[in-house]
């Protein structure tokens, strides 16, 4: 118990440092708009990507036969986690007219050449896996 | 019967998949990933202070450039780890408080409230890095810089005591088998599509996936697999351009004829080079990389004067640090302090050529300043004036 109270209070002194930080070191003009994205952040994973998620899980559950839902979730997890770290280049926000050396690849042909790999890996895995299935009975 | 749209509750989850057992898993790998992400980004930090308490090394001149790749590919990592973990710990967020009993009543706020700050810096501190490493800036009031380091501490403050919380939690799971149920919700008894072994591999999996997929900027022999990469490299030189003449607005400027190097040594014009005074003096060629927290390097070789060469010339002091001053009219690189030991260093150059070609106008021409193991927004371009005081 000793030992979790001092790493407890060790992480209050690390996270009080980090809000003196966001405090003293700029104007408070701009506190508000980063109080507003650190509760869009939670609010846009906690509400609206969990439900999504509880969604898409119960509909595979109910829709894919068995020998189709590893697969199928492996891929959500894979396809989903790439398709979220690439969502700053495939919206090309940050592409400038003056500089062709960033965002330079033809981001949104991939993703979807990547997804159609996935969608036929998937189909291809839960065909193989039927089979075995209903070799097996 | 419950109303259709009704919050559900922790016992309508009942997947095998979310479990303590593989929170505990995802959660080692992810504090990892934290970890590594606020040492190397304390390092960047550092690394730009004008005036260091202890002088920042110049070498091994990739130092910079290894640990930023770090910062930048652990974080990438960090996305599928932190979208599993909180996937597999959602039920909780659907526990009812004990309303009835003040002492348990007042912890559990207490823990909700560090998880809720947890969970809000380890997204924004993701998503902001993700965001500056494509360069885009949606935001509008506040500095990515200054706030990514502020919320840093609160992230890393978080997970401490988040682990502290948890301890005996995980270190019950850690060393019980994963598929061991004790501390499972009751109603968690549905299997789920895959094992949990199956599922954290499969979540490591797709942390390297991510890795893969972005980390060709930094790393040049995955630039073909590195299919979202902000950048590839195909640039003059082979390295990549953060901010261009015309954005920096120094296009007119640069290539005027009458530019000048001056050198002043204690606030006295002491040398005032034009360029082919520059290509008139000795010429030395230093491999090294340039390398930004933005999760880009690259390596050249860069020709031009020796920078001790140029201030020994001027009768500068040895010892001091330089201010270099670049042409860009303004933002906040505009000037900067190059520490003595930079200043020394006989690789640290006035560079003139990129890969035996003309400095291109985007790298900095006429001249610009490249150092090892610097980071790169401190490798100023277009400089128009160096200050060595006394």
């Amino acid at each position: 118990m000793r030992t979790r109270l001092a790493i407890g209070a060790a992480g209050v002194l690390l996270g009080l440092y980090g809000a003196f930080l966001f405090l003293s070191r700029q104007d408070p003009g701009q506190w508000l708009e980063v109080v507003l994205w650190l509760g869009a952040g939670a609010v846009a994973h906690d509400l609206v990507l969990s439900a999504i998620l509880v969604g898409v899980c119960l509909a595979g559950t109910r829709l894919l036969p068995r020998p189709w839902r590893a697969p199928s979730l492996v891929a959500l997890v894979v396809w989903g986690s790439l398709t979220v770290v690439a969502v700053p280049v495939l919206a090309r926000g940050g592409a400038r007219a003056d500089n062709p050396t960033l965002l330079d690849r033809p981001y949104v042909a991939t993703w979807w050449a990547l997804s159609a790999i996935v969608v036929v890996a998937v189909a291809l895995a839960g065909f193989v896996r039927s089979r075995r299935a209903r070799g097996g009975e | 019967m419950k109303a259709p749209l009704a919050p559900p509750t922790p016992e309508q989850f009942t997947s095998r998949l979310r479990s303590p057992a593989v929170a505990a898993r995802v959660g080692v790998w992810l504090g990892v990933s934290f970890g590594i992400c606020f040492v190397t980004g304390l390092v960047s930090h550092y690394a730009q202070l004008p005036t260091p308490p202890i002088p920042f090394p110049t070498s091994p001149s990739w130092g910079y450039r290894v640990t930023q790749g770090l910062h930048v590919t652990s974080g990438v990592a960090a996305i599928p780890l932190l979208l599993v973990k909180l996937w597999s710990v959602l039920p909780k967020f659907f526990e009812r408080l004990p309303l009835r009993d003040h002492r348990r009543l007042l912890l559990a706020v207490l823990e909700r409230g560090s998880i809720g700050v947890l969970v809000a810096a380890a997204i924004f501190q993701l998503a902001t890095g993700l965001l500056n490493a494509a360069q885009w800036y949606p935001w509008t009031t506040f500095s990515f810089r200054t706030t990514h380091f502020a919320i840093a501490w609160v992230a890393i403050g978080a997970l401490v005591v988040h682990v502290a919380v948890k301890l005996p939690i995980i270190r019950d799971v850690l060393t019980s088998d994963i598929e061991a149920s004790d501390h499972d919700r009751a109603t968690a008894t549905t299997p789920g599509a895959l094992s949990r072994r199956g599922l954290v591999r499969t979540t490591f999996a797709a942390a390297g996936v991510a890795v893969l997929a972005t980390a060709g900027g930094t790393v040049p022999w995955l630039r073909k697999v590195s299919v979202f990469a902000t950048r590839t490299g195909e640039a003059p030189g082979g390295v990549p351009i953060n901010k261009s003449a015309r954005a920096a607005g120094v296009e007119e400027s640069a290539m005027s004829g009458d530019w000048r190097l001056e050198v002043l040594v204690d606030g006295v014009v002491a040398a005032s080079l034009a360029y082919d005074d520059l290509r008139a003096m000795p010429q030395h060629t230093a491999d090294l990389p340039i390398a930004c927290v933005e999760g880009w390097s690259a390596q050249g070789s860069w020709s031009g004067v020796r920078l001790a060469d140029l201030l020994g010339a001027a009768g500068a002091p040895a010892d001091r640090d330089v201010t270099v001053t670049s042409l860009q009219e303004s933002g906040p690189y505009r000037v900067t302090t190059l520490p003595a030991g930079f200043a020394a260093d006989p690789r640290t150059l006035l560079a003139l050529d990129l890969s035996g070609d003309r400095l291109a106008l985007d790298h900095g021409y006429p001249c610009r300043l490249i150092a090892p193991n610097r980071p790169g927004v401190l490798q100023t371009k277009w400089v128009t004036r160096l200050e060595v005081g006394t």
